[in-house]
């Protein structure tokens, strides 16, 4: 069985009228909807807790938004590499699919070195992940999301040396799509973290 | 899935517009206006972000329906489990 053999054509002899999906395509996809169900879990529970409690203005002051808004941009721009980087390998274009998949890793880095930064700075200030419900909630939160770029930035550390190496090519440009996929939806979690715990 | 440079600019258009959002996100919550009229802003400024990125960088826009099948019940689960539990959490003081 091939890898980009599709579920709708294994199961359906007739099915020259319908479009096929790969199975990686649905196992990702898979994943990632278990994964909303993590972070969407933990959203909704700091949405609802957070008005129960009266809002917790008080705490959130004490994040620093103007780095969490220099992580957003970072992200958003490792997202567009990570496009750039797909883009190329469908072209065979391997040296510019190195070139913007080393770009995504580095951002990545640098996403969580600022991150650092952040703990380190609220750490010292006294506030740890048992000073409150705000506070638990965003350790965890933003933890959690570090976690996930950090496997993110492994899975593209990987697909670039394979890049680099030249063996991206027989038949493993759809990994790097489906990788392209996780870092992307690991940006829309950012995306929604970022005005739960920064601006609001 | 056939590739062309239009797409590339497309992704540098996206990116440019999920910027530009980012600024006016946070320049609405430097603006300290009243609690409710900020969340709607900045919110809806989010999910705007979502969508740009959704759509076009993981190519729902292009998918077939059962790929928004999977990635559609999550979202309703959680919406679904939220509403549910406003009652006893929200208005249970």
């Amino acid at each position: 069985m091939s890898s980009t053999a599709s579920v709708l054509t294994r199961n359906n002899p007739h099915n020259g009228k319908i479009q096929s999906v790969p199975i990686g395509k649905i196992a990702i996809w898979w994943f990632l909807a278990s994964e909303m169900m993590v972070f969407g879990g933990l959203i909704a529970s700091y949405v609802l807790l957070r008005i129960h409690n009266g809002g917790w203005a008080g705490q959130a002051a004490h994040v620093r938004w103007q780095l969490g808004t220099l992580n957003t941009a970072v992200l958003l721009t490792s997202s567009l590499t990570m496009a750039l980087a797909v883009s190329a390998s469908r072209q065979d274009k391997l040296r510019r699919t190195a070139v913007f998949l080393g770009l995504t890793v580095l951002l990545g880095v640098a996403f969580l070195c600022v991150k650092g930064v952040e703990y380190t700075g609220e750490l010292r200030e006294g506030f740890t992940p048992a000073s409150g419900l705000f506070w638990s909630f965003y350790y965890g939160m933003t933890g959690l999301h570090a976690l996930h770029v950090t496997g993110g930035v492994v899975a593209n550390l990987t697909f670039l040396v394979m890049a680099v190496r030249g063996d991206l090519w027989t038949g493993k440009q759809r990994r790097l799509e489906y990788a392209g996929l996780y870092w992307h939806f690991v940006d829309v979690v950012w995306i929604f973290l970022f005005p739960l715990l920064y601006l609001s | 899935m056939v590739n062309t440079g239009n797409d590339d600019r497309l992704y540098i258009t996206i990116w440019g517009w999920l910027l530009g959002l980012l600024i006016a996100g946070v320049l609405v919550f430097t603006l300290h206006l009243a609690t409710i009229p900020l969340l709607v802003l900045i919110f809806t400024v989010a999910v705007i972000k979502a969508a740009l990125v959704i759509r076009n960088y993981m190519h729902l826009k292009a998918e077939h329906v059962l790929i928004y099948a999977i990635a559609g019940i999550p979202v309703l689960l959680i919406l679904g489990m939220a509403l549910m539990l406003i009652p006893d959490i929200v208005f249970h003081r």
